[in-house]
């Protein structure tokens, strides 16, 4: 039988416990709706650049240019994005599960990861995987350059020929309640990249005009289309994380109460026994001096 | 005819609508397009981006980027864009300010061209700026 001291001590710490998780959670709902908004903000020009690229890729004449070419694949680079901070539900965990998913459909294939946050990196190192690069406290509010130490590692690793394809990993924001662990090719850019489909682009199959030429315009677009799209699926991880934290917080707070209101009843009924036996002690104490 | 236009910087969006013509900067010189363009591709230069919505002129300040005209719709991937109206005039009087004092002073060739670049960044600026701020009607503008 716990004793009623012991029973108040723990619910007093299940309150503190629900007051933080109660903080952490309106936290999250505040940074929640700017990064939902960001993300907004964000995806169309990533979509465009990457319908672009893909339209590009389509016409023949740039096949020469390595970014456009499909070569027998050795090493994937992957581009791992995770969460700093723990407590965010399941999202850092899935992602991870897609990864070594990704592995093992790929035998004899050697794997090199460029990290974005602290979880990636626990799990990179846990797992014995080579890390070429990382870095982590990007700003959920951040500019594209935060990210490019990361981006330029990618398309050096790439263009140098050590990277065979580029892949980048994260968690799509769906809604507060959704998110959804992602993979997308992003190098070589193929005409029917499709990966967990973006959408078909507008078919325009014929050759464009050029100003100033070709060359010129592939070596700003490339890069540029590369760091958009790692920058827009960063941004679109910081929702998810965010949205995932806050319903895991309210999930917990909810635990809490539930916690609390069951213990505080346990509380009372022993309260009202221990009660009821001092009085009934002291009635048959009293009956006893009566009689005697 | 309408085409559709997007303007859109990696942090923003600023049109996604159908518009009659748009007037925009390239590297090879200013260019209008109106639906039917061929396609093409260009890089653009720093400067403004003109769009014309049924008789009602939009301005904006492009900072570079690329803009990809199809048929049919126009996207413009700019670095950075300012609307007419949120640029700072002062603050580009400031900047052009000193990118002169700077440049009036003995330095490098690389600072020079640097100073220049800002100094013709600023100037397109401030006339964008006062062309919304003085009375002529914008609408003169000329589909060339």
């Amino acid at each position: 039988m716990p004793s009623l001291r012991s029973i108040r001590g723990r619910i007093k710490s299940v309150k503190n416990t629900r007051q933080i998780t109660k903080a952490m959670e309106m936290v999250a709902s505040a940074k929640m709706r700017k990064a939902q908004a960001r993300v907004r903000d964000t995806r169309p020009y990533a979509e465009k650049i990457k319908e672009l690229m893909i339209r590009l890729a389509a016409i023949e004449s740039h096949r020469p240019n390595p970014f456009f070419q499909v070569r027998p694949v050795a090493t994937v680079g992957i581009i791992l994005v995770s969460t700093d901070r723990g407590l965010c539900g399941p999202i850092n965990s899935n992602v991870f599960k897609m990864v070594n998913r990704f592995m093992a459909d790929r035998p004899g294939v050697k794997f090199e990861f460029v990290v974005i946050g602290k979880k990636g990196q626990d799990f990179v190192r846990r797992s014995g995987l080579k890390a070429v690069g990382s870095i982590s406290g990007v700003k959920d509010r951040g500019q594209i350059e935060e990210i490019l130490p990361a981006t330029q590692v990618a398309i050096e690793e790439f263009s140098d020929g050590r990277w065979d394809e580029a892949w980048i990993f994260y968690t799509e924001f769906v809604s507060t309640l959704s998110q959804k662990p992602r993979s997308e090719q992003l190098l070589p850019i193929l005409p029917e990249m499709s990966e967990n489909g973006a959408k078909k682009p507008s078919p325009f199959l014929g050759e464009y005009l050029y100003e100033p030429d070709t060359a010129d315009i592939l070596d700003v677009l490339i890069p540029r289309y590369f760091e958009t799209l790692v920058f827009q699926r960063v941004m679109e991880n910081f929702a998810s994380e965010y949205s995932a934290r806050m319903m895991a917080m309210r999930n917990a707070t909810s635990n809490a109460k539930e916690v609390i209101y069951q213990m505080t009843l346990i509380y009372n009924k022993l309260r009202q026994a221990a009660i009821t036996r001092e009085i009934s002690e002291i009635a048959s104490g009293a009956d006893a001096v009566q009689q005697g | 005819m309408a085409f559709m236009l997007s303007l859109l910087t990696q942090e923003r969006v600023l049109v996604t609508e159908e518009v009659d013509f748009v007037k925009a900067k390239g590297v090879d010189g200013e260019f209008g397009v109106l639906t039917g363009h061929t396609p093409f591709i260009t890089l653009l230069d720093p400067g403004e981006l003109v769009v014309r919505k049924g008789e009602t002129l939009y301005s904006y300040y492009v900072s570079g980027g690329v803009a990809e005209v199809l048929p049919k719709s126009m996207i413009v991937l700019a670095n950075t864009v300012e609307r007419a109206e949120e640029i700072d005039m002062q603050l580009a009087q400031t900047a052009r300010k000193n990118a002169e004092e700077a440049l009036s002073k003995p330095i490098s060739e690389l600072e020079r061209r640097t100073y220049l670049l800002e100094l013709k960044r600023e100037n397109v600026r401030l006339s964008i700026a006062a062309r919304r701020h003085s009375t002529r009607h914008p609408g003169q503008l000329s589909e060339e």
